[in-house]
């Protein structure tokens, strides 16, 4: 029942992190801040907005990326077998970056195309994630993941090399290149407008909310380890955000792959001797 | 008559018959006989199978020997006619390996025939698949400007094709493997120089010439294992296999890289593609290629430690470095192609690992790959004969105008890649198989990321390709209204049908559940059903957002160049993988 529930409002928690991301973020630089129920306020104010489309197969497929990133949570929040989750959670990233070259759009194009190559980065090191629970629990399953001890000290390297990818997929400097702000103008989310960007401002949030659940994987069974996990990470990541300059997809790729995989490479071999 | 013999005869006769005749006659014939083997090939997997020792007379070894020797021949002679070194060399270096093979031959007996799992589910790959290829080849050659005969000669060596393949996998004597071997490379050989003109006929010589390598390896190993083991048969050899000898497991195991055209070996089947698209359909998915796999399923139980462990290496590189280099490609059946042979590196790998878990992997990606591969290479048909477009930048917008080959297309790249399909199983279970192996040895984290990384380029690869096909234009000019043959449209949604009975398969055999299966069919499924209906007739449309810029833009695809020094490093890394295998086996 409770995971139903989870299931039910995890887009709202993902909301709240953002709001609450935005106010920690602000008083880092010494700023008020937005109240941290923005997020909402601003989906109340964008419902009232006239949809403006460019063609019905972008928005369809801008819906199906945040359905799709649901059911990935809700089969986190389940316990189902990691890896699946993350081809799962490729299927999301597909959509999105198919919506974005469905538009006939320069910064859509370049924003896909850049969701394309942070796909090269992040996903070899989900996957080497995912072997190293496997290696220490013998299953893939998130239920059994959660149900034994903490093994964060087993997978250290490998909880470092996660880490690195956490600021892509939150889009989080250095590595924000994908969305990039001005820069691009948004990327992928460029041609939405009203109701449709919704979708994908909620995707967003989802997005918070299944990254930080992968995170709580490396506490197992204690909540209490979660807790301190996520917090810890949550400041960190927003410190790095604040106090670094955005870095190109080229670098990007470079840095998250020869750093990542050679620490989780490391980690795989160790615990190939206990 | 056992379903086996049925197998291999009936395609032999079926291929005289559709010889002569009018169009109608063939059309028809070509149809029936492929539902016949398609038949038997199902039968064959309820039956009963009697282990009984099948000896061929003599008479029909000397039949063998007689073919052999007129097959090597005829090497020889289009090598000293066409003026191709390589060729003749090969030819006349495979003559003389082959004169001591005869010679040395032992007198020990085992059976010739030996039906197994594997064998079951290849039957099923060879005779519907390709039976489906050969429907639509019979669209396809119409087209082409060929005499009567000629066209009727396409299908008919079609159907030899899948006899041969038949037999290759029912066989248990190596001296048939290697006459059935060196007749693949012949029918390859003729088939990708049908079209008669310069480009075919270089691009076959070096099919046949690369091919001709893989038949020198077997007849080393040949040669080997009746000095070492003194046996000619497979069952023999794998069962009294001495672990420190392994040199003709190593040798067979190369004429399995080179079928399967993996990297260094790799340029035939690129070059292959001059061909009429059905033979690429028929060598990428259901035959020739196919070979490779199954030859490594066949030797799996005889490699040990170093061995298996270097082939995983060796599959696993290529499966990565063929999907780097397929980034860089524009051709739609060069694409396809590279996917191939990285996907067929990845099967040989899975092969070697030689757990069940890996065996059943390779098993489900070989029957998976064959028919998504045939699927898609139908679609590279329709485009280039319906659309006349080749390049993957030229195929813009397609969904305007036929929104059914996209549909296929988005299906084929899909089951490659995705939740449920049989390669996304297969990838599931790669991955876990090799974690397993850590454990015993630290050196498969490499195979590991490999792996890794090969999906991602994959995955970039296909979806690369499907964001031409969906660029939907807000202001249609004109509607291009093609229509698209019957025999093309049939067999697509016959293939389709095959992956939707496939991934039930697989959900039976509890390969998944329930929700792994139906959530991802939905949401794949629900996406065409959206774009037929919901139109959003309400909302406003707007142009792109351009900057205030007043030129339209003009959008191509993005390339992922890679250097040419990438390119030479792949080939040497894997040549030198592949002496070091040799070397470790003979030390």
């Amino acid at each position: 029942m409770i995971e139903v529930i989870l299931i039910i409002v995890a887009p709202i928690i993902g909301g709240l992190i953002y709001g609450l991301e935005r106010v920690v973020r602000a008083r880092m630089q010494r700023r008020q801040g937005p109240p941290i129920l923005q997020p909402f306020y601003d989906m109340l104010k964008l419902i009232d907005k006239q949809a403006l489309i460019v063609n019905p197969y972008h928005s369809i497929l801008g819906i199906m990326h945040f359905v799709t990133l649901w059911v990935v949570v809700a089969f986190v929040v389940l316990g189902q077998n990691l890896l699946y989750i993350i081809f799962l959670h490729l299927l999301s990233a597909i959509f999105l970056i198919i919506a974005g070259f469905s538009a006939k759009s320069i910064y859509s194009h370049i924003g896909a195309n850049r969701e394309l190559q942070a796909m090269i980065a992040y996903e070899p090191i989900l996957i080497m994630t995912a072997v190293g629970f496997y290696m220490i629990n013998g299953s893939f399953d998130i239920s059994v993941i959660r149900n034994n001890t903490s093994e964060i000290a087993g997978l250290f390297l490998i909880f470092l090399a996660f880490l690195m990818i956490i600021p892509i997929k939150l889009k989080k400097s250095p590595f924000d290149a994908t969305e990039a702000h001005q820069e691009i103008v948004g990327g992928v989310e460029i041609e939405y407008s009203g109701i449709f960007f919704e979708f994908l401002y909620m995707a967003k949030w989802l997005e918070y909310v299944f990254i930080y659940l992968l995170l709580m994987l490396f506490a197992g069974d204690s909540l209490i380890l979660g807790a301190v996990l996520s917090v810890t990470v949550f400041l960190l990541v927003n410190l790095v955000d604040n106090s670094t300059a955005r870095i190109k997809m080229k670098h990007l790729i470079k840095i998250v792959l020869g750093i990542g995989l050679s620490l989780s490479m490391i980690n795989l071999i160790g615990l190939s001797y206990v | 008559m056992t379903t086996y013999s049925i197998l291999i005869i009936a395609p032999l006769l079926f291929a005289f018959s559709v010889l002569f005749g009018g169009l109608r006659v063939r059309n028809v014939l070509t149809v029936v006989f492929v539902l016949f083997l398609a038949g038997v090939s199902l039968t064959n997997i309820f039956l009963v199978s009697s282990s009984t020792q099948i000896l061929f007379s003599p008479l029909l070894h000397y039949l063998f020997i007689l073919l052999d020797s007129i097959v090597l021949i005829y090497f020889l002679w289009q090598g000293v006619i066409k003026k191709h070194n390589l060729v003749t060399f090969f030819a006349l270096l495979q003559m003389m390996l082959y004169a001591a093979v005869v010679f040395f031959s032992s007198s020990i007996t085992s059976s010739d025939i030996l039906i197994d799992e594997i064998s079951s589910t290849m039957y099923l790959v060879i005779n519907i698949v390709g039976g489906i290829i050969i429907v639509y080849a019979l669209g396809y050659i119409e087209s082409e400007k060929f005499s009567r005969f000629k066209k009727n000669g396409f299908i008919a060596l079609l159907f030899f094709f899948l006899s041969i393949m038949n037999f290759i996998v029912s066989t248990n004597n190596i001296e048939i493997f290697f006459l059935l071997f060196e007749l693949t490379t012949l029918c390859s050989y003729i088939l990708i120089a049908y079209h008669g003109d310069e480009v075919s006929s270089e691009n076959a010589l070096k099919a046949l010439w690369i091919n001709q390598i893989g038949g020198v390896a077997i007849l080393i190993a040949l040669i080997v294992s009746i000095t070492q083991y003194d046996t000619v048969y497979f069952d023999m050899l794998i069962n009294n296999i001495n672990e420190l000898y392994l040199l003709p497991i190593v040798f067979l195991t190369i004429a399995a890289f080179v079928k399967g055209a993996s990297i260094p070996f790799d340029k035939w089947l690129l070059g292959a593609m001059v061909a009429p698209t059905p033979v690429s359909a028929m060598l990428h998915s259901a035959t020739m290629v196919k070979i490779a796999p199954y030859l490594m399923l066949k030797l799996a139980p005889a490699m040990s430690g170093f061995v298996s462990l270097s082939i995983t290496l060796i599959g696993t590189f290529v499966f990565f470095s063929a999907s780097l280099l397929a980034l860089s490609k524009d051709y739609f059946k060069e694409i396809l192609g590279l996917s191939t042979i990285a996907l067929l590196a990845l099967m040989m790998a899975l092969a070697a690992i030689g757990t069940k878990e890996a065996t059943t992997a390779c098993l489900v990606l070989i029957v998976f790959h064959a028919i998504s591969k045939a699927l898609l290479f139908l679609q590279a048909a329709i485009l280039e004969k319906s659309f006349n477009l080749k390049y993957v930048n030229d195929i813009n917008g397609l969904i305007n105008h036929s929104p059914f080959v996209v549909l296929f297309i988005v299906v084929g790249f899909a089951s490659l890649t995705l939740p449920p399909f049989g390669a996304f199983v297969a990838k599931f279970m790669a991955i876990e198989s090799i974690a397993n192996e850590i454990g015993n040895n630290p050196l498969y984290v490499l195979a590991l990321i490999f792996i890794a990384l090969g999906s991602v380029f994959l995955t970039l690869l296909y979806f690369k390709v499907l964001t031409k096909l969906l660029a939907k234009d807000v202001s249609q000019e004109k509607e291009i209204h093609v229509d698209i043959p019957k025999l093309f449209t049939v067999p697509s949604f016959a293939l389709l049908a095959l992956l939707v009975m496939g991934v039930y398969v697989l959900y039976e055999k509890e390969f998944l559940t329930t929700a792994q299966v139906f959530v991802p069919v939905v949401l794949i499924a629900v996406v065409p059903l959206l774009f037929a209906t919901l139109l959003f007739k309400k909302a406003h449309r707007v142009k792109e957002y351009h900057c205030g810029e007043k030129e339209e833009p003009q959008l191509n695809m993005y390339y992922f160049e890679i250097a040419r020094s990438y390119k030479m490093a792949i080939t040497v890394v894997a040549t030198v993988l592949i002496l070091v295998l040799i070397l470790g086996a003979m030390l």
